[in-house]
């Protein structure tokens, strides 16, 4: 019998022996927000122009969504160039210019450090942008899998134990340890269901794709572990409705992890067997809840379940489930193959690893960025995206999503941190950060964070059902100048009893952009109830 | 759109090739129903329940409760303008508003927002018959909508 090792060993022997040797090398980054912008197309164009011998590979988005579409060419030795904002009639000239590559750098603008990378620590999205996330080949050529063969080789214990130690908490919110969600489940002796959560219904927030877009097996390889570890013999990926390009791709690695046994019975060669099946969501926030997620995949209304029991006592038709966000699963090869202290090493004050951040709104290089625990908003609002420009400041910024809420910019050096950024209830949530500045209205954006909610509220409990329209009625009245002291009242009574009284996550958090702007912005809305009595 | 008795056989003989007879295989096949006919049709919701043996009550239940399944048909060409934080800083509701005016309003295009297209980095985002454009203005949605037509 060979062991886990061997097997990666002559999968990776096999990769090697394909690896074809042209010298040019040239990537064109195609993600569901590069293709927005024509990235899909410069990437037809360079396949069909480009010279023979230049390799021309389609990646995933490196993050740098302000610089889409972006092609980079890696000559002979080992030199390269970068290519910001592509379009067809430039992919032309580029594709031109390749007869000279692989003898040394062409023409092309080097490009300039901007700061976007300088400030990141990439972990989960290591190598997303350079590699084909459709080949096998070049993640075990990167060391991928290796984390899953050592996984083999241990004891599931063990690898709990090892995941326990790099503190590494559920990355799509709400911050729970991962490797105790695995370690209960093993208490039970029933079938176990292993449910990745790449539904990624919040606004704002991107990373998920862009994992799942850029490097697949990534995601795969770290919930092969998970289901080894929680002893799970079936997996399902719930990939959000409209995530077309990450299904596809996702559906790409699973069909090569299959063809060569690192899915199916048997993986590499350790006894443990495992299927993944991917499913699509329809849409809603609400999805994003646990238990929700669970009644839409048995077939039933999109509605939380009451807790308890939870997902991992009684979950997917009523077995044990462990449900781990994408991202969170993709943190794991990286702290199976390289250690838990690799991970705790690179957070800071007691938190580890790296979190995806979702930068958008109003910054001169918005896209996503990964940065270790820690780093503080101002490192990542003006260190990476660059501030907003043009002499202006920030005013504020909406954190963490419509679960969450606004901060002033006296909090910009705020560090990241799991769970709450502020006691008024903001949260750092699943990684979003919309900078807003001077011009923007921060109650109109308040409002807008209210009336989401209230949208997506799914109306099985009252006081969310209830609750969340009047939050927005009480707004909309003051914003109207129709307001008086009696609403701001109101406003703080609903986003109480709203939290208190809601049986999901969305509920439970509709009241935080509400409560938090009270806090910060509380002469503001003081100031518009005061206006009708004038 | 009433269907005939053969349509509704087919339909039914499709699901039972694709989807086994079980409650977790509601969600996809309202997904393949959906693909199908750009809607859900209530005569198709009916063979989705008699299919997979669930109250047809039930079936319409759940459709309605995702907001990515329709249960009418959209107009010819489907416009969907993101209006989620950063395309509204971006200018999404001029966008919105741009799009609407200069659409013709004769029932063949519908035009309607989206709380977020996942485009935050290329704000503002427009989605086109299914097709997403980033940075997005009037002038490039119209155009694409009147090169679907030619």
């Amino acid at each position: 019998m060979t062991s886990p090792a061997g097997s990666l060993r002559s999968l990776v022997d096999a990769a090697r022996s394909r690896l074809r040797g042209g010298s040019c090398r040239v990537v064109v980054q195609v993600g569901h927000c590069s293709a927005s912008v024509g990235a899909g197309e410069v990437a037809d164009a360079l396949r069909a122009a480009a010279p023979s011998g230049v390799d021309v590979v389609v990646a995933g988005c490196d993050g740098a969504c302000y610089d889409a579409p972006k092609v980079t060419v890696a000559h002979g030795g080992g030199t390269g160039s970068v290519h910001t904002r592509v379009d067809p009639a430039s992919a032309l000239e580029l594709a031109e210019s390749l007869a000279q590559c692989g003898a040394g750098p062409a023409a092309g603008e080097e490009k300039a450090t901007d700061g976007f990378f300088a400030g990141q620590r990439r972990v989960v999205l290591d190598g997303v942008g350079e590699v084909d996330p459709v080949s096998l080949d070049e993640y075990l050529l990167r060391g991928g899998y290796a984390g899953l063969a050592k996984a083999l080789s241990m004891t599931p214990e063990a690898v709990i134990d090892e995941v326990k130690e790099s503190g590494l908490r559920g990355r799509g919110g709400a911050y729970f340890p991962a490797a105790i969600k695995w370690e209960s489940a093993r208490k039970f002796d029933a079938p176990t269901y292993l449910v990745v959560n790449c539904e990624e219904g919040e606004p704002g927030i991107f990373k998920d794709r862009h994992v799942m877009e850029g490097m697949p097996h990534r995601l795969l390889e770290g919930a092969i572990i998970a289901a080894y570890a929680s002893g799970a013999g079936s997996a399902y990926a719930y990939v959000n409705a409209e995530a077309d390009l990450s299904a596809e791709r996702l559906q790409a690695a699973i069909d090569q992890a299959y063809g060569c046994g690192l899915l199916g019975e048997d993986i590499l060669g350790s006894g443990f067997g495992l299927d993944v099946e991917i499913r699509r969501g329809a849409g809603g926030y609400v999805c994003g809840d646990e238990t929700t997620l669970l009644n839409t995949m048995e077939g039933y209304r999109r509605e939380p379940r009451i807790k308890p029991p939870l997902p991992i006592e009684s979950g997917l038709w009523g077995k044990p489930t462990v449900i781990n966000n994408a991202e969170t699963l993709a943190s794991v090869p990286f702290i199976v193959a390289g250690g838990a202290s690799a991970f705790v090493d690179i957070g800071a004050n007691g938190d580890a690893g790296t979190k995806i951040i979702s930068l958008s709104g109003s910054v001169r290089r918005p896209g996503l960025v990964e940065v270790p625990m820690g780093t503080t908003l101002r490192e990542i609002i003006y260190g990476l995206g660059g501030g907003p420009g043009d002499g202006r400041g920030i005013a504020a910024m909406a954190v963490g999503g419509p679960s969450s809420g606004v901060l002033p910019a006296s909090m910009l050096d705020t560090p990241i941190a799991p769970g709450q950024l502020h006691e008024s209830g903001v949260m750092l949530g699943a990684g979003g950060v919309v900078a807003l500045d001077e011009d923007a209205n921060v109650v109109g954006v308040v409002r807008h964070l209210a009336a989401y909610n209230a949208d997506e509220s799914c109306g099985k409990c009252t006081p969310c059902r209830e609750g969340t329209p009047r939050i927005v009625d009480a707004l909309d009245r003051l914003i109207g100048g129709d307001g008086s002291d009696a609403d701001l009242d109101e406003l703080r009574q609903l986003a109480e009893v709203v939290e208190l009284a809601s049986l999901c996550g969305l509920g439970q958090a509709a009241g935080g952009p509400v409560k938090s702007a009270l806090h910060f912005f509380g002469d503001e809305i003081s100031e518009l109830a005061d206006r009708r009595d004038q | 759109m009433k269907p005939t008795r053969d349509q509704r056989n087919a339909l039914r003989a499709e699901l039972r090739q694709r989807f086994q007879r079980e409650r977790g295989q509601l969600l996809p096949a309202l997904h393949y129903v959906h693909h199908k006919f750009g809607h859900l049709p209530g005569w198709a919701m009916e063979v989705t329940g008699w299919h997979l043996g669930i109250p047809v009550s039930e079936v319409y239940g759940a459709a309605t409760s995702y907001s990515e399944l329709r249960i009418e048909h959209p107009g010819r060409h489907l416009v969907r303008v993101c209006t989620g934080l950063a395309c509204t800083g971006a200018g999404a509701r001029d966008l919105l508003s741009g799009i609407t005016t200069d659409t013709p309003q004769d029932g063949g295009t519908t035009v309607e927002e989206t709380a977020c297209g996942y485009l935050c980095g290329v704000a503002p985002a427009v989605q086109v018959d299914g097709a997403w454009l980033g940075r997005a203005d009037a002038g490039a949605v119209l155009d694409r909508l009147k090169a679907a037509d030619d």
